[in-house]
Formats: C-alpha cells, structure tokens, sequence
C-alpha cells in the first residue's frame, strides 16, 4: 500500500488565480462557480418553458416538487405573506446555486486537471469569495427587510439602547450586534468549510486507497452529493430564519417588561 | 499552489484565505442580477404553475368533501327509504297475514258448514233408507204371515180377513210396534 506522505499532498485554502482577464484574477473557484452558476440557470429556465409549455417528464417533476417544497417551507417559516413572497427569489436562488455549485465538487478530475499546475476544476462553495458573498447578501438583504418592517429607529433599537435607563437591554443589543456578525460569518463559514473539507475528503480517500479507489470513492461522492443538497438546504433555511427572526423582533425591553410585570 | 503552512506565516488574513475584494464585490452584484432575473422571468411561472396545483389539489379536496357530503346524503336517503319500505314490507306482511288468517277461518267455517250439510244430509238419507227397508219389511212380514196362515188354515182369505188376521197376529206378536 503506497504510504500517503509520500505524495507530498498541497492543499490551498482560497481559490487559486487561473489568468487575469483586464486586471481581474480569474480563479479556479470563479471560473467552476460561472459553470455551476449556468447549470443552475438552465435547469430553472428549462423547467419554467416546460411548464409554461404544459410539457412534463419526470425531471421536471422532480424540480417543480422541489420548488414545491422550497415554497412551503418559506411559507412556514415566514408567517408574513407578503414578505415570504418577496423573500422566494433570493431564498431559493441561494438553495440552487450553492447545491449545483456543491455538487460540482464532485466532479471527476476535480485534482487531476491542472493549468500550469493550478487545478482547474475548485468547486465555488469552496471558495470563500463566494460564500462571503452569499453571506453578505443574505445579512444584508436582512437588515433592508427589518428596516423596512420596524423602521430605521426600531431596527437600531434592537441593538442600541440606553444603559443608564436598561442595562439588560443595552447588554442584549451588544449581543444582537455581537450575533448578526457571527452570523454572517458562520454563514460563509459553514459552507465554505463543509465544501472545502469535501473536497480534501476525496482527495484522502483517492490517496489512500489507490488503485481501489474508482470502487471506494463513489460511495463517498454520493455522501458529498447528500451533503451538498443538506449544505445549501441549511443556507436557505437560515436565511429565512434570520429574516423571519428580524421582522418579527417585537420582544419588550427589559424596562417594558417590569413596566409589564408592574 | 500555496501550502497550509504559509497562512499562519501570512500577514494579510484575507488574502491568505483567499478573499478578493474584486471578485467578492463581482460576486455579489452577479448573484444580485441573477436573483433579480430568475425572479423577474423564471420563478413567476414556477410559482403560477404550484398555485394552479394547489388550487387544482384544493378543488379535487373540495369536490371530495362535497362527494362525501353527497354520498352522506344519499345514504341518509337510501336508509330513509329502506326504513319506509322495511315499514311498508312489514304492513303488507301484517295485512296479508291477517287476511289469510281470515280466509283460513272462513274456509274453516266453509268447510265446517259443508260437512256438517253432508253429515245431515247423510244422517236424513240413512233415516229414509232406514224407513224404506221397515216398510219393506212389514210389507214382506205381511205377505209371510198371509202365506203361513193360509198354510196353516188351509183355506184362501180374502184380502179383508187376510189383512185382519195379520194384523191381529202382529200386534200380538210385537213385530211392528
């Protein structure tokens, strides 16, 4: 059995730079998540003429059961109608996009071919560009809708308040500040690590079993298909949470409620 | 490629993770386009044609529950009827039994009658025939005792002595009482 050090096994944290096209650095993780990104498009477009068309096969059905499922659950978890309805397109862009470009991690050749040494294929959950951004959309799309629903004033009440008059409360904010950052982070985190430890999973277990690899490995390509579908399943239920969470933060202050308790 | 090792050793946290702020901003106003074009043309008819289905799931419920109610209904119905029949069976049955318990008591009546018409019709003939076969009898008793006395006086009588004597002699006799 060949001894895994000796394969002298590099692994890079970001994605790395492929060419630069006017100034810019196209990276491995940019150039796989526009392929991701397109499948993801020609799937949901795809579906959306068949229907349109009234033409259906069991891939459409399939789609159309997901997007069915996609919607309750939006609809579960954000009891304004109005805003569940405004909040569909993002939430289920996110679910697809980040499990297409998930699942590409899965993609044979994702090590083996190389532009100059540089691996072509990088699945884009694997780079934190595009998680972060994802994240920052999300906390940021977040913050519009709580602004919106409890106004400029009601939204920095959540996190500001006046010590002297409610310490509790003021402590509570600098929590909530506190949360909606680790929030965000822990959002591209998530995925970024669950993806980039997919990936290195595989190469492992490519090193390790060798010449029995195309019998191992697919087993766990499946556990990363699996993982990919829970990954960008948690991405979308959470973002939701989160906006629910901030639309709905009607929760008296600490001085309200002895008021309250008065 | 860059090595584990060199993270730790890299000033820059950013970098080392691998975060371009030309192409995180690039991804962000990307995704936004995206979302914004799915939702615009592609997510409506995805949605329209889930509301069809669930209005379609709702109307197929609906009609269901009315089917359901119908067929409730109709059950009600069909044991209100059953009900009125079983009460009307039984009426007729009640009615035809009481009319054949009638016609059995008048047949019985009928054919007691008709018996009883037999049974004295019967008992008048026996009684005549009785009469008859006395008469027959005395008139025979009649003509032997004529023939015997005749015999035993040995002269011929004359229908007035012969009626007389036999007359005399049965009634002392007692044959004819």
């Amino acid at each position: 059995m060949n001894n895994p050090a000796a394969f002298n096994l590099q692994v890079s944290i970001g994605a790395e730079t492929l060419f630069t096209l006017f100034g810019f650095n196209v990276t491995n993780g940019l150039l796989t998540g526009l392929v991701g990104t397109i499948i993801a498009i020609v799937i949901l477009v795809y579906t959306a003429v068949s229907v349109k068309r009234g033409t259906y096969n069991r891939f459409i059905g399939l789609v159309q059961w997901v997007f069915e499922g996609l919607l309750r659950q939006i609809n579960d978890i954000i009891p304004d109608k109005k805003l569940a309805k405004k909040m569909t397109p993002l939430a289920i862009t996110i679910f697809f996009v980040v499990m297409f470009n998930y699942w590409l991690s899965v993609l044979p050749g994702l090590d083996s071919i190389r532009v100059n040494g540089i691996p072509v294929l990088r699945s884009s959950a694997a780079d934190l560009n595009f998680t972060l951004a994802l994240a920052i959309i999300t906390v940021v799309t977040v913050q519009m809708y709580a602004v919106r629903y409890l106004g400029v004033f009601g939204n920095i009440k959540r996190y500001i308040r006046n010590p002297f008059k409610d310490p509790v409360g003021a402590f509570e904010g600098a929590l909530e500040i506190i949360g909606e950052f680790s929030r965000g982070v822990a959002l591209a985190l998530r995925l970024f690590g669950n993806s980039f430890a997919g990936e290195i999973l595989l190469i492992v277990i490519l090193l390790l079993t060798s010449y029995v690899a195309s019998i191992v490995l697919p087993f766990f390509m499946l556990f990363e298909l699996f993982i990919g579908f829970i990954q960008a399943y948690v991405f979308f239920v959470l973002t939701l949470i989160f906006t629910s969470l901030a639309v709905t933060h009607e929760a008296p202050t600490h001085d309200e409620k002895k008021k309250q308790t008065a | 490629m860059q090595n584990v090792t060199q993270f730790a050793a890299d000033n820059n946290i950013f970098s080392s993770l691998g975060i371009d702020w030309k192409a995180l901003v690039l991804q962000i106003i990307a995704f936004l386009i995206l979302v914004f074009i799915l939702g615009k043309w592609v997510y409506p008819w995805l949605m329209k044609s889930v509301d069809e289905r669930q209005a379609g799931i709702e109307a197929a419920a609906k009609a269901t529950a009315e089917a359901e109610k119908a067929a409730e209904a109709n059950k009600e119905a069909v044991a209100a009827l059953l009900a009125e029949a079983r009460k009307e069976a039984n009426e007729i049955i009640g009615t035809a039994k009481l009319e054949s318990a009638n016609m059995i008591s008048s047949s019985e009546q009928k054919a007691q009658k008709a018996a009883e018409r037999i049974a004295k019709d019967a008992h008048e003939q026996l009684e005549k025939d009785v009469e008859n076969a006395r008469k027959m009898l005395y008139n025979d008793t009649l003509e032997l005792v004529g023939l015997a006395t005749e015999k035993i006086i040995e002269k011929k009588l004359d229908k007035k002595t012969d009626s007389e004597l036999i007359t005399a002699v049965v009634k002392t006799t007692g044959v004819v009482k």
